[in-house]
Parts: structure tokens; C-alpha cells; sequence
């Protein structure tokens, strides 16, 4: 660790994005040479809502496990930064998932800001869940924690969702590209998985298509009622992150199903 | 009954205050010693059908059916008593939270748990500062029937004038015993209002957020609301206090049994006197610390433990005047029993 | 709100508050669009007032454009029977999932139901205390492991609790209590618009539990959930309880 005696960390995220399992893997890790606490908040929702974790590393006994500033702070979502900055300064070291939040969102918040494309890393070279092992590597990396004990807390934690030793080696191999990455403080202001904005419209003579990203969470109810399979995981992302359906118009019959079974009203065809 | 006199009972006289206050519905579970006022509200609804009830499967549900009949903007009460009384805590706090005007008549009895029938003061706690929440409750302590009448009256309009959950406190001696009063009906009561407005603009009501922060406002307007209006709110009788050299301090029928030892003491040419907090919550602290200085030693009687004299002597923190604390738990305190207390120190 | 997309949703919705706070594939979802459906095509958006549990149910609390009161764990329903007695004309609806209906609040669902109080209550039934992490519900079957019944919510704790069943024995006979699934939206709308003109013109109580699914604390995707809920449907039987 840096000279500094105490480090307070911030990790922010949504729930789902496994933002608790990596702060308390962080803990668990910096537990076997340092003290430290982690503390979780987060409000009733158990989707949608920000989730943050509070870790603190010491040399020393730590009573409290809150604080007023962060050190670190590690961004996984757009909705979190709001909530997160009152814990910034412009001392605190800033990183941030870049492909799925622009820079431009944090310019009023610190200065050093180190974008990690970690949704897209994790799409394109490993497990598509895994990209909070790998932030948690580039984490661990800045706090000066060892690789080892930094892996084994992850293993502890989560081994028993690795089904297969394929899987754990893929997450593996995400924590040590985290740890190999290297930081730079550059302009990602195209994040690449975004919530697709406004209503999409498929249509033919017949029938018409609406669909409205911003409210598909990517359940896949709608796929699987489909009578006729006209409709199949597609490309745009929706609120959470996840594929939006695609429809193919000429297939479908108009049945009404898939804005039947929607529980998030994102989506219904109707004839024209 | 306006201007006349009858011989009513505490129980009787808290029926006959909520009726002229503009109650509408009671809601309660039977429980001694407050069943009366169920008993009283159901019989006189025989006679005006514009007033209804429910006696509920207990008194949670008691206090939570008067919490829907109050956001549909009618005035609806419970009244209940020891164990009924921490089952009411519940909707209570949930009124607390929501500002919703939640009128209780407690008749306190002694605890905890089943304790007594008979009486006590020990529910100043449960009403003042239970549930889950920082005591934003007014809470009135009548000391005679006749007070009964006229605090359940004022609970009324207090609640549904500041929108804090409103207590009246008395007890099983009060709620039983009769004697003639003379009832005045009040001039003009605070009319109700729909708190779920039927309106194009919906109305939400919730009591869970999902941050400390937006949690934290809430309770700061709730707070503020309650110290810009405390002295609108806090009442207090000072009793031959002017020139007293010790002074009581007591609330409920324990401080009329204080007067009469007053009384007494007086007509020896013992310079007593008097305060009794009508409100025992919000308490009038300015007159409390106007009064201290000036006398050598002041007593709390109460049928309590400590539930009062914790009350006062937080309001009266940093003042020297020794308080002495003479705690009869559920137990009733005569006059006499006062003045042995008192000649004895 | 363009046109398209008002198509997409019921009128009753509150586009403001959405998307809403649900899981990915929640079945409250799918019984509140049918519920806002039913109340579209009654035309009684203005005259309903709405009263939401604890839980995930509380996620409905700004879900709809008319009035809603967010009460205590097992409170909702003693506070909608307050609500109509104070104003009759109103239609008062209690919304909750199973720990509010069948166990905090089971005393007062049945005596809402023994007194005939003219509520309606919609209680969804998804085997599980979903908002506190998943554990079991009076409703969870027998074999199945939550995080308080770590061995399967064997017989010492009881089976799969039938509520509508339980409900039907002290009712009046005027109530109208019935069992339907998100497994068929169709029919859960009609069920709910049953259960309301139940309310509105013979002034008795009405009761639907909807049975649902929770992806999240099922661990499951679209097709394990929808199959979970066709075995529930063989243990809990659907249709009115006559």
C-alpha cells in the first residue's frame, strides 16, 4: 500500500452488476495483511437501483466503516454518478466502465478519471458477466494488493458459481487483464453499450412493430411466448444493458402476446 | 348537553368530546379500562347515523382502519389501553411518518404487559416517544372529566390542524369515575380535508425511501414543522406558583390529587404551589424554566417509574433547582401520600 | 408521450415512473398491466383509490395515475376496509404478495373477508419473500430451498399454503374469490374486472390470488420460470372457488 495509512474506497454500481461480491472480495483480500471493513448500501430495490459498497484499508484498527471522501471510486453504471458525488473530490481516482460511460458524464467530478472498456472486453474476450472481476483487477492493482490473495478472495466468494473449470479460468484470465491494464486518462467519449434511445418501428403492410428500449429490461419473456418465433435476441441494448428482441414483421402474426406478457410495457405490435 | 350539567363518567365524556369535535367513526378493539368508549360511541351511533363503527380483529387493525378513514379525509379515532396501546404503535408510527392527524384516547392502566386493569401513568412513553420514530406526537394529559371533554375536543383540532399523531392521555380512575360537569361545546371545530384528493393529479403516499439522504429531508421538514409550531401547541396550568418557595410538578388525576395537597398545604402556611403540563409532550419548557429558578426544591409525583420526571428534567437540563423524583408505579397517589412525601424531606 | 407508445400500455399507467423498479421478467408486471388493462376498460381510473403492501408491492407506490397509500407489512388490507367505510362510493383495491396476505396480514384478510367488507385485494403469489432476498413464503411447496427452509420447507413447516381455498370457507356467500396465473393474462383480467364489478354492484369482497414468477430469487430465465409456474398451477388449482 502507498504511504498513506487508511484507503477509502467506493465501489458503485446497480444491482445485478455484482458490485457487493467484488467490494467484499476486495475486503476479504485486504484482510490478509491489512485491516479492513466493507460496508454495503443500498435501498429496497433488488434491480434498478444503485448499489454502493464502502471499503476501508488500514494499518491500523479501523472503528468506522463509512467515510465523507473517497480515494478510489470504481463507476459501473450512469445512473450511480449522481449518488456518488458527494463521496468525490478532486483528488479521488476515478475508474470508470468507458463503454458504457462517457467521460463527458464526470467532467464536473475529480480529475483523474481512467476509463476501463470493461463491458466490452468481457463481450468480446471472456465471459460477457465477468467484467466486474475484471474492474476488480484493475482495483486491486491500484490499492497495491497482492494477485494472488486478490484471486483467491474472488475464488472464495464466487467459486461455487464457476460451474465449469472453463468458466473459472475465463474469469481469470478477466481479473488478469485487469491487473496487466493499463490506466490512461484519455477521451472515451463514445461508450459503446448504451441504452438505444427512442421507439423503434418494424412495420409492413399489415402490421406494426413498437418497441421502446429504454423500458426492455431483457427478461425474453416476449421471445418465448412467441407462437410463431418471430422474434429473437437482437443487438440493441435495452435499459439494463441487455439485448432487446428483434422482430421479424413478416413472420409475425399480430397475436398480441408479446405486449401481453411484457411486464415492462416495452413492447406490442399491432395491425395495421 | 352544551352549558348543562350531568353526571358522567371520564369514558362517557371522551364519547361525548369526539362527537361534538366532529368524529365520525371509532374504530377499537375491547379493553379495559377504555371499553366504555367503544361501548358509548356504538350506542349513541343507534341514535345518529351520520356516526359508524367497526370493532376490528384487534386494535392494529383498529389503528389502521382509522388511517384509511382519515387519507379519505373523515375524522375517525381508536381509544384503547395498556397492551391495545403498544399493538396501536404500529399504524401510529405510520402516521407519524406520513403527518397523518391520528387521534388516540389511551386510558392507561398498569404495566408492562397485562399488568393492571385499574390505572397507571406509565404509558407518557408509548405515547410520547413509541414506535419507531423521534416522538413526534402531541400529547394531552387530562386531570379531570370534565378536561377529558375538553382535550379530546383540542386533540381534534390539533391534529388535524399541525397533522401530528395526537394522544389523550388519561387513565382508569379518569375513565370511571363520575361526577357532575358542566360542558361547554366548542365554538368552531378545524373541518377535515381529503389527504388522498380524488384528484387529476394523483396523490401518493409512501413511507419507505431507498436512501438515507431522501429519507433525511422528510424528517427535517417533519422536525422543523414541529419546533416552528411547539409554542402554538404546548399548555400548562401553573398553580400558586407566583410565590412559592417548592412547587410540584405532576400530570393526569395525580396532579389534581397535587392540588388538593396545595390546598391543604396552603392553608398551613406552606408557600407550595403548582406546575402541571397539560401537553406532556411537546412540553412547555419556557414556563417550566421560568418557574424553577425561583422556588429552592421542586417534586414530581407520578405512577410511573421515571417516565415524567425524564420528560422534565430534560427540559430542565442546566438548571440548578434540585428535583426530587417520587415514582409510584401503577399504584395511585393521594393527596396525603403527597404531603407525607413532602414533610418528610 | 407519442401515440406509439401510449399503445404499449395501460391508459392508467403512470409514464413517469417508468420503467418501473421490477426485476427483469417480474410476474408483477405482467398482473399489473392486466390490472391497469381491467381498469381502462371499466372506465373507473378516477373513481379507484389503491392501497400497496410491503415487499416488492411497495414498488407500486407512483405505478399508477390515480391515489396510492403505501401502508405497514400486512396492514393493507384494515386500511382499504377504514378507506370504504369512510367513503363508500369509492372502489378500494389492496394490492400485496404472499407474506402480507397469507401471514403478517392473514388476520385481517379473513376477517375482510368474514365481514364482507366490499374490498377487492389482488394477492401475488410468487412462493417467496422476494424483496428481503428470497425467503420462504406460508405459499413455497414443500421440496423447495430458501434461505430459512435450507433442507426444503419440509412438513414442519407446512405445505404450499392455499389461501383463496381458506378464505372461501368464511366468507360470505357473496364474495367472489378466485386462483388465475400471469401463466394467462387474458383470463387474469377478466378475473380482476370480475372482482371489481363484484365490489361496485353487489357490494361484497372479492379476492384473486395471481399466481407469478420471480426470476431473481428463482434463479431463473424466461423458460425455467414460466415452466416453475406451470408445476405450481398443478398444486395450486386455478379458476374461481366455489
Amino acid at each position: 500500500m502507498s504511504s498513506k495509512c487508511e484507503k477509502c474506497i467506493l465501489f458503485a454500481g446497480e444491482g445485478g452488476q455484482g458490485v457487493q461480491k467484488i467490494a467484499q472480495a476486495l475486503n476479504l483480500a485486504a484482510s490478509k495483511s491489512y485491516q479492513s471493513t466493507y460496508l454495503n448500501s443500498f435501498g429496497v430495490e433488488q434491480r434498478g437501483s444503485p448499489s454502493l459498497a464502502f471499503i476501508k484499508i488500514s494499518d491500523k484498527v479501523i472503528n468506522y466503516p463509512r467515510f465523507d471522501h473517497a480515494d478510489i471510486c470504481l463507476i459501473m453504471n450512469s445512473r450511480s454518478i449522481p449518488v456518488i458525488e458527494k463521496y468525490v473530490s478532486a483528488n479521488t481516482e476515478i475508474v470508470f466502465d468507458s463503454s458504457t460511460i462517457s467521460i463527458t458524464e464526470l467532467t464536473k467530478i475529480s480529475h483523474k478519471k481512467y476509463g476501463v472498456p470493461a463491458t466490452k472486453l468481457a463481450f468480446d474476450k471472456f465471459d460477457k458477466r465477468s467484467y466486474n472481476i475484471l474492474l476488480y483487477g484493475v482495483i486491486t492493482k491500484m490499492t497495491g494488493l497482492d494477485e494472488k490473495e486478490s484471486w483467491n478472495a474472488i475464488f472464495d466468494l464466487l467459486g461455487n458459481k464457476f460451474k465449469t473449470k472453463e468458466i473459472v479460468d475465463i474469469n481469470h484470465e478477466a481479473f488478469i487483464f485487469g491487473r496487466e491494464a493499463s490506466l490512461e486518462e484519455r477521451d472515451f467519449s463514445e461508450p459503446q453499450f448504451e441504452t438505444k434511445k427512442g421507439i423503434t418501428i418494424i412495420k409492413n403492410s399489415e402490421r406494426k412493430a413498437i418497441i421502446m428500449p429504454a423500458r426492455c429490461k431483457g427478461c425474453l419473456i416476449c421471445v418465448l411466448k412467441c407462437p410463431v418465433k418471430a422474434l429473437k435476441v437482437g443487438t440493441d441494448l435495452g435499459v439494463f444493458g441487455t439485448p432487446v428482441p428483434d422482430i421479424d414483421i413478416e413472420k409475425c402474426i399480430a397475436c398480441g402476446n408479446c405486449k401481453r406478457f411484457c411486464p415492462d410495457g416495452a413492447i406490442g405490435v399491432e395491425k395495421i | 348537553m352544551a352549558n348543562s350539567s350531568k353526571i358522567i363518567s371520564g369514558n362517557e365524556a371522551a364519547v361525548l368530546a369526539a362527537i361534538d369535535a366532529g368524529a365520525e367513526i371509532m374504530y377499537g378493539y375491547p379493553i379495559t379500562p377504555a371499553t366504555e368508549i367503544l361501548e358509548g360511541w356504538v350506542e349513541a351511533s343507534q341514535n345518529d347515523k351520520s356516526l359508524k363503527y367497526l370493532q376490528t380483529e384487534d386494535e392494529t387493525s383498529a389503528g389502521f382502519a382509522v388511517i384509511g378513514s382519515i387519507v379519505a379525509g373523515v375524522k375517525a379515532f381508536t381509544a384503547s389501553a395498556g397492551p391495545g396501546h403498544i399493538l396501536l404503535q404500529d399504524p401510529i408510527s405510520m402516521a407519524e411518518n406520513l403527518r397523518l392527524p391520528f387521534v388516540t384516547i389511551i386510558m392507561q392502566r398498569g404495566g408492562p404487559s397485562t399488568g393492571t386493569v385499574n390505572f397507571s401513568q406509565q404509558e407518557v412513553n408509548l405515547a410520547s416517544f413509541g414506535g419507531n420514530g423521534d416522538g413526534l406526537r402531541v400529547v394531552y394529559s387530562a386531570s379531570s372529566v370534565e378536561e377529558m371533554y375538553e382535550l379530546v375536543i383540542q386533540a381534534f383540532n390539533t391534529a388535524w390542524k399541525y397533522r401530528f399523531p395526537t394522544f389523550v392521555l388519561g387513565d382508569g380512575y379518569l375513565g370511571k369515575m363520575r361526577t357532575a360537569v358542566k360542558l361547554s361545546k366548542p365554538i368552531k371545530n378545524i373541518t377535515s380535508k381529503a389527504i388522498l384528493k380524488e384528484e387529476k393529479t394523483p396523490t401518493y403516499l409512501r413511507n419507505c425511501y431507498s436512501s438515507e439522504e431522501s429519507f433525511g429531508k422528510v424528517l427535517a421538514k417533519n422536525i422543523y414543522d414541529w419546533k416552528i409550531n411547539k409554542d402554538k401547541i404546548v399548555e400548562s396550568e401553573s398553580y400558586l406558583v407566583t410565590d412559592a418557595t417548592e412547587i410540584i410538578i405532576a400530570h393526569g388525576i395525580v396532579a389534581a390529587a397535587a392540588k388538593e395537597a396545595v390546598h391543604i398545604m396552603r392553608s398551613e402556611n406552606k408557600k407550595v404551589g403548582l406546575f402541571r403540563p397539560i401537553t406532556v409532550n411537546p412540553l412547555d419548557t419556557r414556563k417550566l424554566r421560568q418557574i424553577l429558578p425561583k422556588v429552592k426544591i421542586a417534586h414530581i409525583f407520578e405512577s410511573s417509574l421515571s417516565q415524567f420526571s425524564r420528560i422534565i428534567k430534560y427540559e430542565a437540563y442546566g438548571l440548578n433547582t434540585p428535583i426530587i423524583e417520587h415514582p409510584k408505579p401503577a399504584e395511585g397517589i393521594t393527596s396525603e401520600e403527597i404531603i407525607n412525601q413532602m414533610e418528610r424531606m | 408521450m407519442s401515440k406509439d407508445l401510449s399503445k404499449l400500455m395501460p391508459k392508467c399507467w403512470n409514464q413517469d415512473s417508468k420503467p418501473h423498479l421490477f426485476c427483469p421478467g417480474c410476474g408483477h408486471g405482467i398482473t399489473l398491466k392486466q390490472l391497469g388493462y381491467a381498469i381502462d376498460e371499466l372506465k373507473i381510473e378516477d373513481k379507484l383509490t389503491l392501497g400497496i403492501d410491503i415487499g416488492c408491492s411497495l414498488l407500486v407506490w407512483n405505478f399508477f395515475k390515480f391515489d396510492t397509500i403505501q401502508t405497514h407489512h400486512g396492514r393493507t388490507t384494515p386500511t382499504m376496509v377504514g378507506y370504504k367505510i369512510a367513503k363508500p362510493n369509492r372502489i378500494a383495491l389492496a394490492y400485496m404478495g404472499d407474506g402480507g396476505g397469507y401471514a403478517i396480514g392473514l388476520q385481517s384478510l379473513l376477517h375482510a373477508a368474514f365481514r364482507n367488507n366490499p374490498i377487492t385485494v389482488i394477492l401475488v403469489n410468487n412462493e417467496n419473500y422476494a424483496m428481503t432476498g428470497g425467503q420462504m413464503a406460508p405459499t413455497t411447496e414443500n421440496k423447495v430451498i430458501t434461505s430459512t427452509s435450507p433442507n426444503g420447507k419440509q412438513i414442519e413447516f407446512g405445505p404450499g399454503f392455499k389461501g383463496p381455498e381458506l378464505v372461501k370457507n368464511i366468507a360470505n356467500k357473496n364474495a367472489f374469490i378466485t386462483r388465475t396465473s400471469v401463466s394467462q393474462p387474458e383470463v387474469l383480467k377478466s378475473m380482476i374486472k370480475k372482482a371489481l364489478i363484484n365490489q361496485i354492484e353487489d357490494e361484497a369482497f372479492s379476492f384473486i390470488e395471481v399466481l407469478s414468477i420471480c426470476p431473481t430469487n428463482w434463479k431463473t430465465n424466461a423458460a425455467e420460470s414460466f415452466k416453475r409456474l406451470s408445476e405450481m398451477e398443478k398444486y395450486y388449482p386455478l379458476g374461481e372457488i366455489k
